[in-house]
């Protein structure tokens, strides 16, 4: 009797765990079917995946209003995926891979190709109604097709953030050489400022200095520059002002011009040293410039290009913040609305507005720029005075470079050793990603 | 009648449990052991199998082979660490003390802390300029002061001695467990034969202890070499690569999309933990007394 109870239970307990197995797979199931019949169909409510990096939180497509407006004018509904952003790349790469996409994703466009396979993994969106009224195919293309959508082309640009105030109290005009940098350097550290903070606990940011000046130098002086590295007929220690530019940076440190503990230091810190007044320069990009105006506009920043070389031209990033549609997206046409409704000329100048873009739709106006925008629009936009930086270029993952630039201010590496161990990984990661020449 | 009792649940019992723990377990880990022999990456369609290649890549990558010095140094270092103290700890905690109840809570309470608010406490504390180095300064010892996790020569101990700080009183628990469990009698036995604490120690506290010392042998050996969320909250493995350990290996090569090889790297690490800590717990098993 007492064991046939017992019997009786297991077999129940294991039956219920096979239906609940079970039931996960029929789940995915109907979730595919009112998913396909969704495309069709309205009135039924359809909710799309949208997956973003948790650094991005305050992107103007995820604002909440305007998730809002959408689901009332179409009803689908917009489902955030926030992504914790250390590793947002580890997480989009195992959600493609394993078939568990998201509807769309918000991630750079450059990134997306080195990180992201945006080929096998992103749906081509040249046809869609949007396009053919896009200022800039470019900041949203790779291998020739539009592959992302913003309604911004402003791609943010990389130099040397000042505290003009300050450059006007000591009387400093801004460098034009590496020699005229560091004079400035020696004035501020005199006047009792750090004068450049250095925040390289976080990695990459020790790469905006040589990812401008290599750049700026390969522009001037060697345009197949890139072409040859990434086909391997040059090798990043062929070039010997590489060497140079990775010193400068070092002698800025050397020199004491930065806080002491650079590695120590991360780039959260930043916008509290500007608001403190507790530094005058940064090696970064312009959003460095946003987030401190945001905290208080009466100071006053500006941005200029990188002092690596006499009349240095400012560094561009590659446009960041574009969405995606990835091409096993479960509710594809619900997408693509999403993007339309953005695209539309109400929504669009909305956002454009209210985010002070400078705008990629032909319909669209930009409004009104800041005056540090305006400035760099006047010195070096309108001049043509910008040049995509380094990572523009880049194929495969740096963080090792970045990881080596560390070294070089730990004392471990030269800027040799560091092109040197460079060399090799990036060789390795060629030849791991299949790319001709390797 | 003695049979039955003898297995008072029927075999099949274990069935759910083995299934679950199959399904979510052994068949990954199996696969994992495969695609260790693949070039399984983020831009490949096709996955193929590469040999041993993986593993030869691992041999003569030099930051692969300074993470597996790192994970060594970190493994012994804690090893060692953890247990003397808390052994020392233990005893001094089993002694008849007023505080007895308090101090143990105050030295158990760090293990039950996460590891984010460790590094969050310890990151300020470890700078330069930082509470550490400033408390040398003071008491006339500075040059005793470091860049303790911006030094590449000595940022794995540094990392190794925060860990030690944080669960020596986990391991604590466990030994003050194990010493309440040995009977007060052969102390006294002891005693009257005139031995001294230090002997009493060495000859009785040491070998009733050994199924404790074991756990925590095995405990700590086994989390010191897969280590990772210490090095990670702590530096990130930086400076550059300077305390890499295999856990945080393994991220960078999933990050870099070379998945074939990260699976390989993790293969490794579960051989090696099986090969350094089955022999030694069978040998550990051999020294244990009876009672």
């Amino acid at each position: 009797m007492k064991t046939k109870t017992k019997k009786m239970t297991v077999s129940i307990v294991t039956a219920l765990l096979a239906v609940s197995l079970a039931a996960c797979g029929a789940n995915n199931l109907s979730n595919n079917e009112s998913g396909n019949t969704g495309n069709g169909g309205k009135g039924e409510k359809v909710t799309i995946e949208l997956a973003i990096s948790k650094s991005s939180q305050d992107s103007a497509f995820v604002a909440q209003s305007l998730l809002d407006e959408f689901e009332a004018a179409t009803n689908i509904k917009v489902n955030l995926q926030l992504l914790p952003a250390e590793q947002t790349t580890t997480v989009l790469q195992t959600k493609l891979a394993v078939d568990e996409t998201p509807d769309i994703v918000q991630y750079n466009l450059a990134s997306a190709t080195t990180d992201l396979n945006l080929e096998r993994n992103f749906e081509i969106l040249d046809n869609e109604p949007w396009v053919s009224r896009i200022l800039n195919k470019d900041v949203l293309s790779a291998y020739g097709h539009v592959y992302s959508f913003h309604v911004s082309q402003d791609t943010g640009m990389q130099g040397v953030v000042y505290n003009k105030d300050m450059f006007k109290e000591l009387g400093l005009e801004i460098p034009k050489t590496f020699e005229e940098f560091l004079a400035v350097c020696e004035a501020i550290k005199a006047s009792g400022v750090t004068p450049v903070f250095m925040p390289f606990k976080d990695a990459w940011a020790a790469n905006i200095w040589p990812a401008a000046a290599f750049a700026d130098y390969a522009a001037k002086n060697d345009p197949t520059l890139f072409d040859d590295l990434n086909g391997n007929k040059r090798k990043w220690t062929d070039v010997p002002e590489f060497e140079k530019f990775l010193d400068q940076q070092y002698q800025v440190y050397k020199k004491g011009y930065t806080n002491a503990d650079i590695l120590s230091d991360s780039y959260d810190m930043a916008v509290g040293k500007f608001l403190n007044k507790e530094v005058a320069m940064m090696f970064m990009g312009d959003w460095l410039i946003e987030s401190v105006s945001k905290q208080d506009p009466s100071l006053s920043l500006g941005l200029f290009a990188i002092p690596s070389d006499q009349d240095a031209k400012l560094g561009a990033s590659p446009l960041g913040g574009q969405l995606f549609i990835p091409k096993k997206a479960k509710h594809m046409a619900e997408a693509k609305k999403f993007l339309e409704y953005i695209a539309s000329k109400e929504v669009a100048q909305k956002i454009v507005d209210q985010q002070a873009y400078v705008s990629n739709l032909n319909d669209v106006t930009t409004p009104e720029l800041p005056a540090y925008k305006q400035e760099i629009v006047d010195n070096y936009i309108t001049p043509k005075l910008t040049t995509l930086t380094t990572d523009a270029f880049m194929l495969v993952d740096r963080s090792e470079l970045y990881r080596s630039l560390q070294d070089e201010f730990t004392g471990a590496k030269t800027p040799k050793q560091v092109l040197e161990a460079w060399n090799t990984k990036f060789a390795e990661l060629m030849k791991d990603k299949g790319v001709e020449g390797f | 009648m003695l049979k039955r009792s003898k297995s008072m649940y029927a075999y099949y019992l274990v069935w759910p449990a083995l299934l679950i723990y199959s399904v979510f377990f052994v068949v990954p880990a199996i696969i994992g052991f495969y695609y260790s022999f693949t070039d399984w990456r983020l831009d490949r369609d096709t996955i193929t199998y590469i040999g041993w290649d993986n593993f030869k890549r691992i041999f003569s990558d030099e930051t692969l082979l300074l993470a597996m010095k790192n994970t060594l140094i970190f493994a012994i270092v804690t090893v060692i660490g953890k247990n003397v103290l808390a052994i020392a700890l233990a005893v001094a905690l089993n002694m008849r003390l007023k505080t007895r109840n308090f101090l143990r809570a105050i030295f158990y309470s760090p293990s039950i802390l996460s590891v984010l608010v460790i590094s969050i406490v310890f990151t300020p504390m470890l700078r330069t300029e930082g509470m550490i180095n400033r408390m040398f300064e003071t008491i006339g010892l500075g040059s005793f002061s470091q860049a303790w996790l911006t030094d590449p020569s000595i940022v794995i101990w540094t990392v190794a001695a925060v860990s030690i700080w944080q669960h020596t009183g986990f391991q604590m628990a466990i030994y003050l467990a194990g010493l309440q469990s040995i009977s007060k009698e052969y102390y006294e036995a002891a005693t009257i034969d005139g031995a001294g604490l230090w002997k009493s120690f060495i000859h009785i506290t040491l070998p009733l202890l050994l199924p404790a010392i074991n756990i925590n042998l095995m405990l700590t050996l086994i989390g010191g070499l897969k280590v990772f969320s210490e090095v990670f909250v702590l530096t990130g493995g930086g400076p550059g690569n300077a305390s890499q350990v295999v856990g945080t290996i393994i991220l960078r090569a999933f990050g870099e999309g070379s998945w074939g090889l990260g699976t390989a790297i993790n293969t490794l690490l579960f051989i090696i933990v099986t090969i350094i800590s089955i022999p030694l717990l069978i040998f550990m098993r051999r020294k244990e007394v009876a009672e």
